[in-house]
């Protein structure tokens, strides 16, 4: 199922790319039909509420974190009871789990709680602190009422762990830019045509426009989550690597004023940068242990490709495809402006000196 | 500036969005340059 639903998306975003061709003008429905999936995951991926259970609080609690995190509950005000210190109630409350909760509430204004202050009887989204037992909740107000989707709370994540539906199709494209890059390469030295040099060129560079994206992606968050910009991962020595291979590509073609040469020689040189990348994105960082999810000492292969149970929300699920549907559909896209204006620059250019 | 984005950890998101997207727009910015480029070559 979770198979399926990754790589609808892929599927999605590739066949929008491969139709009517790489660098074919693209119809008005398809340039629609690409803003309208963009939309619905820029919505879909910021929109929901992060909301966790009441054995979320007590964990974060246990952390030594004092602060109140937002939790997915029913308050049953009906059965609310006072107790002798004046204006405190104590309110039940219903998780997912069978297990039953309760609130202790002083009211602001020492007197009766109103109905609508929790949300009368509905789900809601509570912000929530252990009290002083597992079963006791301090509250800090009602976040939303009625969610209808909400994302699942991650202890140690919290709202960074969106970072998934932005961060991972970065690195997704890059690989994906690098081997079309390796496809046209190997069409070229089959067939020596310019227009396939600069299908590969053009992937090349925007391949690694997109790994600088998801280098600085995660750092930014790696600042927040592990500490620091760079820790040295093994995953980010060799999106590194891979940096500095593909550095070297373009290094490579400005320095061959031939026009053939270079794209002969750039093309043997895609085609090997291409068998690196395949390495160095999916094989060495799960040989080592690291912080990534799904290195060699973490216990699952990591939220996108492990079967486990529970590594994935079915709902992150969908926005993680969405996602990889609407950024390979902007790579497309940008591939086939590049590719465009490189053939009418050719074109101009022969046009000229003929 | 560091604890603000400690505490309201969806800003850490949002500027990792805004990194995407400044990175997108710097890439059509210069697809934008070889297309004028080009129309000058075109206009006499």
């Amino acid at each position: 199922m979770k198979a399926l639903l990754l790589s609808a998306g892929f599927i999605i975003g590739i066949a929008w790319g491969i139709f009517p061709g790489i660098s074919k003008p693209k119809s008005t429905f398809a340039k629609l039909f690409a803003l309208v999936v963009m939309t619905i995951t820029i919505i879909l991926s910021l929109l929901p509420q992060t909301a966790g259970s009441p054995e979320d609080a007590v964990l974060v609690s246990r952390m030594g974190a004092t602060k109140f995190i937002p939790v997915l509950c029913t308050i049953d005000i009906s059965h609310a009871m006072r107790t002798d210190a004046p204006g405190e109630w104590i309110i039940p409350l219903h998780g997912s789990s069978m297990k039953s909760f309760l609130i202790r509430y002083t009211s602001p204004t020492m007197d009766d709680i109103d109905n609508n202050t929790f949300g009368d009887n509905n789900e809601v989204i509570a912000l929530l602190k252990r009290g002083s037992n597992d079963g006791e909740f301090f509250i800090n107000g009602i976040v939303e009422i009625n969610p209808i989707l909400t994302l699942p709370y991650i202890v140690g994540l919290e709202e960074r762990a969106r970072i998934l539906y932005f961060h991972v199709p970065m690195s997704w494209i890059a690989f994906l830019a690098y081997i079309i890059a390796m496809i046209y390469s190997v069409k070229y030295l089959r067939n020596p045509d310019q227009y396939y040099d600069s299908i590969a060129s053009s992937a090349a560079s925007l391949g690694t426009v997109f790994c600088v994206l998801a280098t600085i992606t995660g750092a930014i968050w790696a600042k927040f989550n592990w500490g620091s910009f760079w820790n040295w991962d093994p995953r980010e020595i060799s999106i590194f690597v891979l940096l500095l291979i593909y550095s070297a590509y373009f290094v490579l073609r400005s320095a061959i004023e031939n026009e053939e040469t270079r794209a002969r020689l750039s093309s043997v040189y895609a085609i090997l940068g291409a068998v690196a990348a395949v390495f160095f994105i999916y094989v060495a960082p799960r040989i080592y242990g690291g912080l990534h999810p799904g290195s060699a000492d973490d216990s699952s292969s990591g939220p996108v490709l492990s079967q486990q149970d529970g590594t994935l929300n079915v709902l992150k699920q969908i926005i993680l495809s969405l996602s990889f549907a609407s950024f390979t559909i902007i790579f497309f896209w940008l591939l086939n402006l590049s590719v465009r204006i490189k053939f009418a620059k050719k074109a101009l250019f022969y046009s000229n000196n003929s | 500036m560091m604890t603000f984005f400690e505490q309201n950890a969806l800003y850490v998101v949002l500027l990792i969005t805004l990194t995407v997207w400044v990175g997108i727009a710097f890439y059509l910015q210069a697809l934008d340059k070889k297309v004028s480029a080009l129309e000058k070559k075109i206009t006499p």
